[in-house]
This record gives structure tokens, sequence and C-alpha cells, in this order.
């Protein structure tokens, strides 16, 4: 009886101890909380072209290898093409770029939008849905980046910020200046990131570089 | 040998003069702390880190601290007092929290978080919460959608302290205000509270009546709402919720509330206990204190899969 009631305590003061070793030291710094007054779109414009365009670049596979991989294997996709420091519970989001013929737009809504095809052959099917702005949705561009960390941010409402400047810096600097006209048949490429489709929804692509070909 | 066994003794004898001050349960209890279980939300939280600590072999406390700081920061002393070897705690206001946190951290006690933040970082041992703003996303898409892109509509926001309240009016206007033809009335706090969207909302109808739709930063809100639009003969006007009750996913069902987006109460509650039990038997904390969980959409399509805050697969 008195044996048993020792070894708990025991047990009590060395994870008292053990539990000081483990909780990391908050890093301050080279993060969001750093210089004062939290800037978003001044953080994402100071890194867009000097890490976010080059890491896109040389993480990106072609559409059709990633999504073939995504589908058969999640996790290696994701190590490959994504971010491995995801949150657990998130999707994973793919660098990815694509060449292909729009084959529907619909820019009669403010998250606008263009229907991609891939095949080499063009089989007239759209694989992908690409967003072309003003209204975007989601955090993909912020997602797929595996040095933005979300410990690194005061909360939620930071986080968020940061990921929408992302869209804002991709509509006003690559989107906007997007045709909108008649866009059915032309050729696009596009370099960013997307997350696997949901249910029937097509695959949703947020694009970080976007050119759209001129007539065929 | 002998030297060894006089070590041990002393060890022992050092540990039991130390441990005097542990009541003898303390070995095995965990303090469950929420807001009041009036919300289901909460009460989901609660019954999943009970459900989750007696299967790993604890005794359990559940408390609620009614969202009043003063009163958590009462029970977070008791929680230390009883000698608990974890706190899991849905807390009560992301600055006035941090203090209890450290207070629980400096008695030896690791503190797992879940739904909502605190404004420090390396006081809590783990902070599991819902992604509020990619729900907040979600939910305000699926109203774009519902309201075609054009209309007057109500905001509902939740309590001010929260920071969940925030995060997901954020969340709800960088989409909808990106639509110009969707015009935000009025927008309100009801605090989270059922009866007082009702009289707010109550009051917002006749001072706009051409209203089309109405967003709300939680469920029990819709349901206020909802009610008093219903009361009002005016079901034709667009609600959506935040949390994915069930009350709402009736509502949904009867074509009532069109929309709410579910948080895994359930689940993160049970995952929080789950780190709570491996850092008691472990020592060891989760790789990354802040921890998010993404939200689900649910309409009509998926409404019949939802039960206690977790879709059924």
């Amino acid at each position: 009886m008195t044996k048993s009631r020792k070894w708990p305590i025991i047990a009590v003061l060395a994870i008292a101890l053990g539990g000081c070793k483990i909780l990391p030291t908050p890093a301050e710094g080279d993060t969001a909380a750093a210089g004062g007054k939290f800037d978003p779109d001044a953080m994402v414009a100071k890194i867009w072209d000097a890490k976010v365009i080059p890491y896109l670049e040389q993480k990106a596979g072609p559409f059709a290898e990633v999504d073939a991989l995504a589908r058969s294997d999640a996790k290696a996709a994701g190590e490959k093409y994504g971010n491995p420091n995801k949150q657990a519970n998130s999707p994973w989001t793919y660098a990815v770029r694509v060449d292909g013929k729009i084959v529907a737009a619909n820019t009669k809504s403010r998250a606008a939008s263009i229907d991609v095809d891939v095949d080499v052959d063009g089989d007239g099917k759209a694989d992908l849905r690409a967003e072309i702005g003003p209204a975007m949705r989601g955090t993909a561009l912020r997602d797929v980046l595996d040095f933005v960390n979300f410990n690194e941010f005061i909360n939620q409402i930071d986080f968020a910020q940061y990921g929408k400047a992302f869209n804002t810096y991709a509509d006003k600097t690559v989107l906007s200046k997007l045709p909108r006209e008649n866009l059915e048949g032309h050729n696009v490429r596009l370099l960013g990131a997307y997350v696997p489709a949901n249910g029937s929804d097509l695959p949703l692509l947020t694009p970080a570089k976007a050119e759209i070909g001129p007539s065929p | 040998m002998k030297l060894t066994r006089r070590l041990t003794m002393a060890a022992f004898a050092a540990a039991l003069a130390m441990g005097t001050a542990l009541p003898a349960y303390a070995a095995d209890l965990i303090a469950i702390i929420t807001p009041s279980h009036d919300n289901p939300f909460f009460k989901a939280e609660a019954v999943g880190a009970e459900q989750k600590a007696k299967a790993l072999g604890y005794e359990a406390l559940v408390l609620v601290h009614d969202d009043d700081a003063n009163k958590q920061s009462q029970l977070i002393d008791t929680a230390i007092g009883r000698g608990a070897k974890a706190i899991i705690l849905d807390n009560a206001g992301a600055d006035a929290t941090v203090a209890a946190v450290q207070k629980a951290k400096d008695a030896g006690i690791p503190s797992f978080l879940i739904d909502r933040e605190i404004n420090a970082a390396g006081v809590a041992a783990a902070q599991i919460v819902s992604n509020n703003y990619q729900g907040a996303q979600l939910g305000a898409e699926e109203f774009v959608k519902l309201m075609g892109e054009k209309g007057n509509y109500v905001e509902l926001v939740g309590k001010e302290s929260d920071t969940n309240a925030g995060i997901r009016s954020k969340g709800y206007h960088d989409v909808i205000d990106e639509y110009p033809d969707l015009k935000m009335v009025a927008q309100q706090s009801a605090n989270w509270s059922q009866t007082e969207a009702f009289s707010k909302m109550e009051s917002i109808l006749q001072a706009n009546p051409d209203i089309k739709g109405v967003i709300s930063g939680n469920d029990t809100m819709a349901m206020g709402a909802w009610a008093a639009l219903e009361a009002a003969g005016r079901k034709d006007v667009i609600v959506v919720g935040f949390d994915g009750s069930n009350d709402v996913r009736d509502s949904i069902k009867a074509g009532g509330i069109k929309a709410t987006v579910l948080q895994p109460a359930f689940a993160q509650a049970q995952m929080a206990v789950e780190q709570a039990d491996a850092w008691i038997k472990t020592g060891k904390g989760p790789a990354e204190e802040k921890q998010l969980m993404d939200c689900v959409l649910i309409n009509a399509g998926n409404a019949d899969k939802l039960e206690t805050f977790a879709l059924k697969q």
C-alpha cells in the first residue's frame, strides 16, 4: 500500500520537472509580432519576388503529375509538392504549374474563375478551376509555403490577414491585369497552389503567376 | 547495494515529504473547464473530454466558468488545489486567461486549451482550435451564393472578449465585402446568446424590414434570430450560422436555417485529452503548441450526417 503510493508521487515530480524542459520558448524576432505594427500586405510584398515565386517555381510540378500522385498518395504528394509542416488536420495544398486551354469562364461573379483543360490532347473537359479575382477564396498560397508557421503569429486573426494578403497581392499585381472577355479557347499558363477537389467540385487553384495567350 | 538502498530510501522520504502536500487522488485527475453547458457546443466539448479521460483511466473534474474570468481563476485554483495532473480549458477571454494559465503552469500543471486561443505563446502546453477563419469563409461563401451576390443583410456578432467572435466576423467580411451589392444594414453583438439574438433580431427587423439575409457568429444566435424571423412571418430570410449544432441541423432539414459550419468540437476535446495523457505519461508535449482544425460546411446536402458536433463518415 505504502509502496503503491510512493511511485505515483515520484512520477508526478518527474513529470513536473520534465514539463519544464518541454515547452518551447516563443521565438521573438523576424515574425509577425516584430517591429510593432502588424502589416501583412507589406510582409507579403517583401517576400513575393524574393521567396514566394522562387519557392513555387522550384516546388511545383505539372498539374497532371501532381494530381495523379495526390489521388494515390496525398502524403507523398504533399511532401514533394507542398508544405510538410502543415497543420495536421488541414488538407494538403500543392504547388503546381498548369499549361492548358480555357474551356469555360465565369466572369459574371466577383469571384471570377476559369475552368482549364490540361490534357495533352485536350479532351475539352475541365480538370481544374483557377480563381482570377477580384473576390478570392481560401489561403492556398499561404498554406503551401513551408517557411510560414502559424505558431509565429499572435492569433488566428493575424494569421488569417496574412493569408488574405497573398490573395490581395496576386490580384493586384497579376490577376487584375488578365483579359476578361471571350476567354474560352485561349491557352493559359499558370503557377500557383491548389487544394484537391472536394466531392464533385473541381480542384481550386489560386494563381501567383498567370498568362493568357492570344486567341488560337 | 546498501548505498543504493539508502539513496532510494532517501528519495522516497523526500518524495513523501513533498508529496504530503498533494492529495492521494492527485495522480489521476484531469480538470475540464468550459463555458456554460447551456450552449450544446460547450457541453459536447465537456462530454467528449470526460469520455476520453475516463477511457484513459483518469478521474474527471468537470467545471464551468460561465465566461467569467474571475470565476475561471477560482476554478484554476480549485484544479491546482485538487492536484489535477492536467487542465483541459475552453477559456473565458484571450487576455484575461493568460495569468490563470500561467498560475497553473507555475504549479506544474499543463493546460490544454481548446476552441479559443489566448494572446500568449509558451504559457499553455497546447492550443487546439478550430480554424475559425477558414470556417467563416466557408459560411460566407455559402451565404453569398444563397443571397445571389446582392441584397441587404444583418450580422450578429459574438461576445467581444472571445477571439472567435472577431475572427469569424473578419472571415465573413473578407468574403462578403468583395461584393459591393451586398449591404450590411445592421451589425450587433448578441453575446452568443439565443434569447439576446431573439430580441435584437426583433428590433432590427422593425427598423429594417427589407433584409434578405442574416449571418450569425454562432448557432445559438442563429436559432434566436430564426425564431424572431419565424414569429414575424419572415421565413424567406436566409440565415447562416456557425458551430454545427443539432438544433441548427434540424432547422436545416426542416427548411429553416440554410447552412452552418461544423467545428469538430467533440474530436477537438478528445484530442486535447490524448495530448494531456501523453504529457502525463511521457512528459512530452505536442510538437506545436498551436494546432488548427479545419471546419466543414453543413447544408441540406450533408445535414443528415451531423450528430453532436461530429460528421458521420
